[in-house]
């Protein structure tokens, strides 16, 4: 059997009974959203690299929990990617020295090299960036803040010397936003 | 004030895992009993799980994925070796979003599960420094008696990683094992086996105290490891 031709959702069941080239395709399809989420969270390749590893060994893990219920295998993976970027996060502090990081810096001037060539990603990031950027700074801000630093609304208001209901509002109102943007779009 | 009104504004904050636990435990209970704050819970999820494929895509390295498969194939020649590698699929009943993050335990055959617990442990504290020391550490290349092969062991603090290329596939039963020597001790015994991906390279997390290790090594043992080298080693790396 050619693991390669089945479905995200029929491999998964395969991976959980220890077949190998089962993970293998799941990793194939998904390594690049993976990487590229824990890279932009934690702003430095060697630790991108570090959570994308402990993602995809906790999903090789723990493949028998997937509940297509809950949503797709990227849905899944991404999440599990995501919580383990926190925890990276936390752990290592990098949210302080990230911005100034000399690495940080020079991997980003080299970033081109390394860029996606599968169009049908690059276009969906695309939509959803673009749904993005129509939000007001100020609920564009608190979202990044609390998605991709794990900060909480407390912790945002804050660093941002504002109100916590201002804070939970302008994620609501900025959510809204968003989703209006995407449904006229073909992602969401 | 109503319930309702008390947690109106805090659907956003809730679907970016923003509130604090106290305050997420309190607007569950809510959403229990309120349709209209489930429904726009539903609605502004799907702008969240929208979020995580925003960034400009990137391509992983190579080494990344030949990390991750020599870990993968070593656990999965570990299933097999029990002679039952079938750990069952069975999806957990409907949990809410942040709980699946919680590090699942495994469903696997019971023989597996000591000797898969131990590898997996050692594995996760070998990641756990290598995300606190990052890529600092120092590097050891290995003596081989296999003329195309090269091995070279990179040390991060407490831990170790064996690289190797140009290994060939072990015989039919066997896998590669790596031993810790010290000074006037028998080799002792690691949790990691690993065997060659088809092209002949390989990655293993070294396991195991590395305080005064003289030395490390690679030889061939039966599938599932043994106690005492049953083999001369082919791979030598001396650390002092």
């Amino acid at each position: 059997m050619d693991v390669r031709a089945l479905a995200d959702e029929d491999l998964i069941p395969l991976m959980a009974r220890g077949d190998a080239r089962a993970f293998e395709t799941v990793y194939e399809r998904h390594a690049g959203a993976a990487y590229s989420l824990a890279y932009r969270m934690v702003g430095t390749r060697s630790v991108a690299e570090d959570v994308t590893q402990e993602a995809f060994l906790n999903l090789w893990r723990s493949g028998a929990h997937y509940d297509r219920v809950r949503g797709s295998v990227r849905t899944w993976i991404l999440g599990i990617v995501h919580h383990r970027a926190i925890d990276a996060l936390r752990r290592a502090s990098v949210h302080s020295r990230r911005r100034s990081d000399d690495e940080t810096a020079a991997e980003r001037l080299e970033a081109p090299d390394k860029v996606e060539e599968d169009v049908a990603r690059r276009d969906e990031a695309a939509i959803v960036r673009n749904a993005m950027d129509i939000l007001p700074a100020d609920q564009l801000k608190v979202i990044e803040l609390a998605y991709f630093g794990g900060f909480t609304h407390v912790e945002i208001a804050e660093m941002l010397e504002a109100p916590i209901g201002t804070v939970k509002g302008r994620m609501r109102l900025g959510l809204k936003k968003m989703r209006e943007v995407l449904a006229q779009g073909a992602v969401g | 004030m109503t319930d309702h009104e008390r947690w109106e504004d805090a659907a956003g904050s809730y679907v970016l895992n923003a509130l604090t636990d106290e305050e997420r435990v309190g607007y569950e209970a809510h959403l229990a009993t309120c349709a209209e704050c489930r429904a726009e819970v539903a609605e502004l999820r799907i702008a969240a799980d929208a979020l995580p494929v925003s960034p400009p895509p990137m391509l992983p390295p190579p080494a990344l994925k030949a990390r991750i498969m020599a870990e993968v194939e070593r656990e999965a020649a570990l299933l097999a070796s029990a002679g039952k590698p079938d750990r069952t699929y069975a999806p957990e009943p409907k949990r809410e979003k942040r709980r699946w993050f919680g590090g699942g335990s495994l469903a696997l055959p019971r023989p597996v599960l000591g000797v898969l617990a131990c590898a997996l442990v050692a594995a996760g504290i070998a990641f756990g420094a290598l995300v606190v020391n990052g890529s600092a550490g120092r590097t050891i290349d290995f003596q081989s008696t296999l003329p195309q092969a090269s091995a070279q062991l990179e040390v991060n603090g407490d831990t170790a990683t064996v690289v190797a290329n140009g290994l060939p596939t072990p015989p039919a039963g066997k896998t590669y094992m790596v031993w810790l020597t010290r000074p006037g001790h028998a080799p002792e015994p690691t949790s990691a086996l690993f065997t060659p991906r088809r092209d002949g390279s390989a990655t293993a997390s070294v396991t195991g105290d590395l305080d005064g290790v003289e030395s490390v090594l690679v030889n061939t043992e039966p599938v599932g490891g043994s106690t005492t080298p049953t083999s001369t080693p082919f791979l030598t790396a001396k650390l002092s």
